[in-house]
């Protein structure tokens, strides 16, 4: 909780004879992170070489080809596939490589030159009937154009009439907005008759090798697209079958197939010596135990494994997430701006409780809520992959405190369940129902303001955590501290200069009490000693910071949007409501028949679009204005990101076990 | 009688004036403040999406970059609307 996983720095070293049992053991274990070995930057193991892959590395990773070839074919992919109920053994899926892989790759060739070559034929008589199309105004034979010994045949396009001046014999027929253009001419007068053509603006057009009236011959391609297409139909279908029996299998032997590869590949990755090779890498503390004794009982005790001192703040640990469950899901909202460092604080948790909480300050509506449910059960179908599933598990999240807020503040696409909002009122006075003293705007932005005000404060109050667990004791240390508590002060001293000014609602009342000083009572002055102090501070930290003073009020204020962009959804649910019911529907309805009801069809449409715009702006408005409130206006309180991935060497196995 | 007809009639005519530019400048409070914000993310934008391509890592920065001048229009939103209710 708000660290990032404990890791601890492992060296293992063995001869080389042990190399591929403690690769192998390493890959299942899938906990531990290789830090690459690099011959220019060796300390400590200066003289060491990178190693050679192990023994089968090419004939594993050339099956591995033929293999996504073929699921290429088949359209299979492992990572859009669920694990198997029964996962397959290694030593099947190996037998099972040698004996029928050849067949199903000869299978999958074959399908894959029948589709292609019956889509190649199609494309061909399509291209002809579009090369035939220009002569389907010419009613006679094609073939009858060609093969003449003393004549030659000019075809195309002009845009008028034209009269040769050489003895000739032409045909011409309008066609597309221009005229089609057979001239038959003696061979000798040919370059003459050329010339003249194209000087009246002669486009040629290439006579089809055909035997038959271009008409006729439309007809025919026509029939054979028809009957190939039906073929192809037949393929895709038979293809479809073959996928679904070899799915699995391609699955299994993929996985395998892969694991060998990134073993036999892993040594790449080790230093070496004539006889011995070191790992280096990353381990989650708690794990330690546990893989030294599987390495150690996996080689017979011959190798050597310490545990290596490392220096948090300076060394690029590797980070892993160390959240509760109902956290997880929002790691994804973290790496998409970018992953703690090691030794920082991780604010995922909190980010995990406000975000569906300004979602839902946004978009609450109980309809909304239940649709966005719903919608992200459905797209669980589609989106399998890791990052999918955290994303539809925000979007869960999201979607429920949408309903809770949906039932305080009363509303149900737009219009108000059966009872009153709790606390705060969004409805608008729209629509002949509208009554009361519509919504509370001033209670919500000053409401949304205090939140911007205590979030900005939990953020600076962080860095100075931040500061005091990640800087060297000293005096930049104090100052950065010092920095950060005077943005505090200087935030907090504004406001209670203003609150000794105004009479505001949901903030404390100090105006009224008697004046001290140029009309500005003792809270007010007490709130510019405050400020002052502050600014003193950001400026003993960093001069430069200064210039971003304004940000104290612009920060806060940018959180009005929770209410701001909140309203604006609730009022295109209500103006689609008032259109699509009062205006079209009910009018209607109170004398129904037969144009009245095409009218209220109408507006039903008009009723669904409206919503599902509605929705589909409800869930950028709230989610991308609920993650930039944290991303902008919280992260650039403390957070400075930048950490490594932790990706452990191994896979877990979905589709095979050994 | 007359006299007082027109008052009320004057009063109840500069009421609908006053709610009038109320709604007008609430209007150019949302749209003046929306130009900006569009004139604002129309570079921003056009630079992060060129970066993105570039580098899917800058996803999350360039998100960050493209949405700082939406806090422009949302000024403009809250004025509209303490100006209307």
């Amino acid at each position: 909780m708000f660290e990032p996983q404990t890791m601890s720095k492992l060296l293992i070293a063995a001869s080389k004879d042990q190399l591929e049992a403690v690769v192998r053991e390493l890959y299942r274990h899938n906990l531990f992170h290789i830090e690459d070995f690099v011959e220019s930057d060796a300390q400590g193991l200066e003289g060491c070489k990178i190693g050679m892959p192990l023994p089968g590395a090419s004939e594993s990773s050339s099956e591995l080809v033929r293999i996504r070839s073929i699921e290429n074919t088949y359209s299979v992919s492992p990572t859009s596939m669920d694990a198997g109920e029964q996962k397959m053994p290694t030593s099947e899926v190996r037998q099972r490589i040698e004996r029928e892989l050849l067949a199903i790759e000869k299978e999958a060739a074959a399908f894959s030159g029948e589709k292609v070559s019956l889509e190649n034929t199609i494309r061909d008589y399509r291209t002809r009937i579009a090369e035939l199309k220009p002569f389907t105004v010419f009613p006679a034979n094609l073939a009858d154009l060609k093969g003449f010994e003393y004549f030659a045949v000019f075809a195309g396009l002009v845009p008028a009439q034209v009269s040769l001046g050489v003895p000739n014999e032409t045909f011409i027929a309008a066609y597309d907005k221009s005229n089609l253009l057979i001239a038959v001419v003696p061979r000798e007068n040919a370059e003459e008759a050329e010339k003249e053509l194209f000087d009246a603006g002669f486009q040629p057009v290439q006579i089809p090798d055909e035997d038959g009236t271009a008409g006729e011959r439309t007809v025919w391609y026509t029939h054979e697209i028809t009957r190939l297409e039906g073929d192809l139909g037949a393929v895709s279908g038979r293809i479809f079958a073959q996928k679904e029996k070899n799915a699995t299998f391609l699955v299994a032997c993929d996985e395998l197939l892969t694991a060998e590869v990134e073993r036999a590949e892993a040594p790449l990755r080790f230093a070496t010596t004539e006889e011995t090779f070191v790992a280096e890498g990353w381990v989650p503390a708690d794990m330690v135990a546990v893989l030294t004794s599987d390495l150690q009982s996996a080689t017979d005790g011959k190798v050597f494994i310490s545990e290596v001192g490392f220096d948090p703040i300076e060394d690029a640990v590797p980070v892993e997430y160390h959240n509760p469950n109902f956290s997880k899901p929002t790691e994804m909202l973290m790496d998409i701006y970018s992953r703690p460092q090691y030794g920082e604080l991780d604010p995922t948790i909190l980010v995990s409780i406000v975000f569906p909480i300004f979602f839902g300050f946004i978009l609450g509506d109980v309809g909304y809520g239940i649709i966005l449910l719903a919608l992200g059960f459905y797209l669980r179908k589609f989106l399998k992959d890791d990052a999918g599933k955290k994303l539809l598990d925000v979007l869960r999240n999201a979607s429920i405190s949408s309903i809770i807020f949906g039932l305080i503040y009363s509303e149900f696409f737009g219009f108000s369940l059966p009872w009153s909002p709790i606390g705060i009122n969004r409805h608008l006075l729209i629509g002949s129902h509208a009554g009361g003293h519509g919504p509370d705007v001033v209670l919500m932005l000053v409401l949304t303001a205090w939140v911007g005000i205590l979030h900005i404060t939990l953020g600076r109050m962080i860095h100075m955590y931040n500061g005091a667990k990640m800087i060297t004791p000293g005096r930049h240390r104090s100052k950065v501290i010092f920095g950060q508590f005077g943005w505090i002060l200087v935030m907090w001293g504004i406001l209670l200069v203003l609150w000794s000014l105004f009479e505001m609602p949901l903030m404390p009342v100090l105006a009224g009490y008697p004046a001290v000083f140029a009309g500005i009572n003792g809270f007010g002055v007490a709130g510019a000693v405050l400020t002052l102090v502050g600014i003193i501070g950001i400026g003993q930290d960093s001069l430069l910071e200064l210039m971003e003073l304004p940000t104290v009020i612009s920060h806060v204020l940018s959180y009005t949007r929770l209410a701001a962009v909140g309203l604006s959804s609730v009022a295109i649910a209500m103006v689609t409501n008032y259109i699509a019911i009062e205006l079209i529907i009910d009018p209607q309805l109170a004398n129904l028949n037969l144009v009245g009801v095409i009218i209220i069809l109408i507006g039903i449409v008009i009723f669904l679009v409206g919503h599902t715009l509605n929705i589909a702006l409800g869930i950028l408005g709230g989610g991308l204005h609920s993650i930039r409130l944290h991303y902008v206006e919280f992260f650039t309180k403390f957070y400075k990101g930048g950490g490594k991935k932790y990706e452990p060497f191994g896979k877990l196995l979905k589709f095979t076990e050994d | 009688m007359a006299v007082e007809t027109m008052t009320i009639e004057i009063v109840e005519a500069a009421v609908a004036t006053a709610a009038g530019f109320k709604a007008i400048g609430a209007g150019l409070a949302v749209g003046l403040t929306g130009m900006g914000t569009g004139l604002a993310q129309f570079g921003i934008g056009s630079a992060a999406v060129g970066a993105t391509a570039e580098n899917k890592e800058m996803f999350g920065l360039a998100l960050l970059f493209t949405v700082i001048p939406e806090t422009i229009v949302i000024f403009g939103l809250v004025v509209a609307l303490l100006l209307l209710f």
